[in-house]
C-alpha cells in the first residue's frame, strides 16, 4: 500500500540511525497485520478515504519516531535535582565574585557610573554562558553517565546532601537567619551578649585616653612619627561609639522585654549594616580627602608630603571598597527579607 | 480540556504507566509479536496504543527483560517477544508489589 510505505518512509527519517531498518521492518509487520484484520472485518479493501483516516490515526511520523528515541530529555529526572543545585551554586558564586571584583576595580580606578552600568549589563550574558556550560556538562553526564557511572562519582561529593551518599553529620549548621524555627536562645547567651557589648563599648571609650589598648606598644612609636590623624577621625570615632551604644541599647531592650529567645532577626542586621555606613561615609567625605596630616607641615612637607598623600589615597580606596561590600551585603539582605516576606504572604494565602 | 480533566488525564497516565509494563510482562509468558500482543491485551481489557506498546517492547528488551527473534509467519517476517529469565524474576517481584499495593488500596477504601 503506497500510503503506508510513504508513512513508514517519513517515520524512518526521524528514527535513530542505527536501528531504523529494524524498527521499520517491525512496524511494517505489525501495521500490515492490523490492516489485514481491518480488511477481513470489512470483507473488502479499505477505500482511499478510509486508508487516509487509518494512517492519520497512527500518529504524526515525528511523534511516532520520537517514542523510539533512547533519550527524550537533555537532563533526566534523576540528575535534574543535582543539576539545579549546582547551577544555583555556580550562578550565585559567579555573581558574588563578579560583583566584588568589579566593585573593587571600579573603586580603585576611580571610574564612574558608566562603568557600573557597563558591568551590570554584561552580567546577564555571563550568567547565560555559564548556565550553558553547566547545562552542557550535565547533558553529557546524562548521555554518557549511565553507561560509565564510575566516571562521575565526583558529582556526589559536589552535590553533597543532594545525593544518596549524604551523611546527617554533613548537614549545614543552623544560623541566625534560621530564627523562625531554630532552637531558642538561652537567657545566659543573651545576657553574655549584652555583657560583651558593654565591655566592647567600655574598651572603645578608653582607647582615646589609652591608645596602647588599640595599638599595643606601637602606640609610643606612632607618637614619634611626623604624622597625625586628621580631625575627621574624631567624628568617625564618635559615630562608631553612637552605633555601638545603639546596638547595645537594642540588646538591652530585647532582654528587658523577655524576647531574648528569638535570635536577632534580619531587620536588626540590616539596620546595623546601614548604620555602619554612616561613620565610613564620613571618612569618604573627609575635607580634601585628608585622613592623615603632617604634624609640622612647614618643616616636613618636602620630606613626607608624598608619603602622606599616598597613605591618604590608599586608605580612602580601602574604605571605598569596604563601603561597596557593605552596600552589596545590605542589598543582598534586603532582597532576602523581601523574598522571605513574599514567601510568608504566599504561605498565608 | 478543562484543568480538572487535564489533571485527571495526567494522573491516569501516570497510574497506567507502571501497570502497562506489568500487563505486557504477564502476557509475554507466551510468545507474541507486537500486533498479536496488542490484541491479546485488548481482549483482556487492557487497551494499549500502538505508539506506546511497540517502543515499550524495545525498551524492555534493551533492559534485558525480554528476548526477541525474527521469524517468518504467514509469509511475513515478524519479531516475536518472550519473557527472559531475568524478566521472569523481576515480573514475579513486581507482581508481588502490585498485589500488596492493590490490597493496601482495597483496605484503605
Amino acid at each position: 500500500m503506497e500510503l503506508l510505505d510513504r508513512y513508514l518512509k517519513a517515520v524512518r527519517r526521524h528514527l535513530p540511525w542505527l536501528r531504523q531498518d529494524d524498527i521499520i521492518a517491525e512496524m511494517r509487520a505489525n501495521l500490515e497485520a492490523q490492516l489485514e484484520d481491518k480488511q477481513a472485518e470489512l470483507g473488502r479493501p479499505l477505500t482511499a478515504e478510509e486508508t487516509e483516516a487509518w494512517v492519520k490515526q497512527l500518529g504524526s511520523p515525528l511523534a511516532v519516531a520520537a517514542r523510539y528515541q533512547r533519550q527524550q530529555y537533555l537532563i533526566g529526572p534523576a540528575l535534574f535535582p543535582i543539576y539545579s543545585y549546582v547551577l544555583r551554586l555556580v550562578l550565585t558564586w559567579l555573581t558574588v565574585i563578579y560583583v566584588v571584583a568589579n566593585a573593587v576595580t571600579i573603586a580603585v580606578s576611580n571610574q564612574g557610573g558608566a562603568k557600573v552600568l557597563e558591568a551590570a549589563l554584561r552580567l546577564p550574558s555571563i550568567w547565560l554562558i555559564n548556565a550553558g556550560i553547566v547545562t552542557l556538562i550535565f547533558a553529557a553526564i546524562e548521555l554518557f553517565g549511565p553507561r560509565s557511572p564510575e566516571k562521575f562519582r565526583g558529582l556526589e561529593a559536589m552535590a553533597g546532601p543532594m545525593t544518596a551518599s549524604w551523611s546527617p553529620l554533613d548537614l549545614p549548621t543552623l544560623g541566625e537567619s534560621d530564627g523562625d524555627w531554630a532552637k531558642p536562645r538561652s537567657f545566659i547567651r543573651a545576657l553574655l551578649e549584652v555583657f560583651a557589648g558593654g565591655l566592647f563599648l567600655g574598651w572603645l571609650l578608653l582607647v582615646p585616653h589609652y591608645p596602647y589598648l588599640l595599638f599595643g606598644p606601637g602606640a609610643w612609636y606612632l607618637q614619634s612619627l611626623p604624622y597625625q590623624l586628621a580631625p575627621v577621625w574624631w567624628t568617625f570615632y564618635w559615630l562608631v561609639v553612637v552605633v555601638n551604644i545603639f546596638e547595645l541599647g537594642w540588646k538591652v531592650v530585647v532582654l528587658a522585654r523577655g524576647a531574648w529567645q528569638r535570635p536577632p532577626n534580619c531587620t536588626r542586621h540590616l539596620v546595623m549594616h546601614a548604620l555602619s555606613l554612616v561613620p565610613l561615609s564620613v571618612l569618604l567625605a573627609a575635607p580634601h580627602h585628608a585622613l592623615f596630616l603632617l604634624k609640622n607641615p612647614a618643616a616636613d612637607a618636602a620630606k613626607y608630603g608624598a608619603t602622606v598623600a599616598s597613605a591618604n589615597s590608599g586608605v580612602l580606596k580601602g574604605v571605598a571598597v569596604v563601603v561597596a561590600i557593605i552596600v552589596l551585603q545590605l542589598l543582598w539582605g534586603m532582597g532576602r527579607v523581601s523574598l522571605d516576606a513574599y514567601r510568608k504572604r504566599q504561605a498565608a494565602k | 480540556m478543562t484543568l480538572t480533566e487535564n489533571l485527571f488525564e495526567n494522573l491516569r497516565l501516570e497510574l497506567r504507566r507502571g501497570c502497562l509494563t506489568l500487563a505486557v510482562l504477564a502476557q509475554l509468558k507466551e510468545e507474541h509479536y507486537g500486533y498479536t500482543l496488542r490484541k491479546a491485551l485488548a481482549a483482556h481489557g487492557m487497551e494499549i496504543d500502538e505508539n506506546t506498546l511497540y517502543p515499550l517492547l524495545r525498551r524492555l528488551e534493551a533492559q534485558g527483560m525480554l528476548t526477541s527473534e525474527w521469524r517468518e509467519e504467514d509469509k511475513r517476517n515478524k519479531r516475536f517477544y518472550r519473557l527472559s529469565a531475568d524478566g521472569q524474576e523481576i515480573f514475579v517481584r513486581l507482581l508481588k508489589e502490585w498485589n500488596e499495593i492493590n490490597t493496601a488500596i482495597a483496605n484503605l477504601l
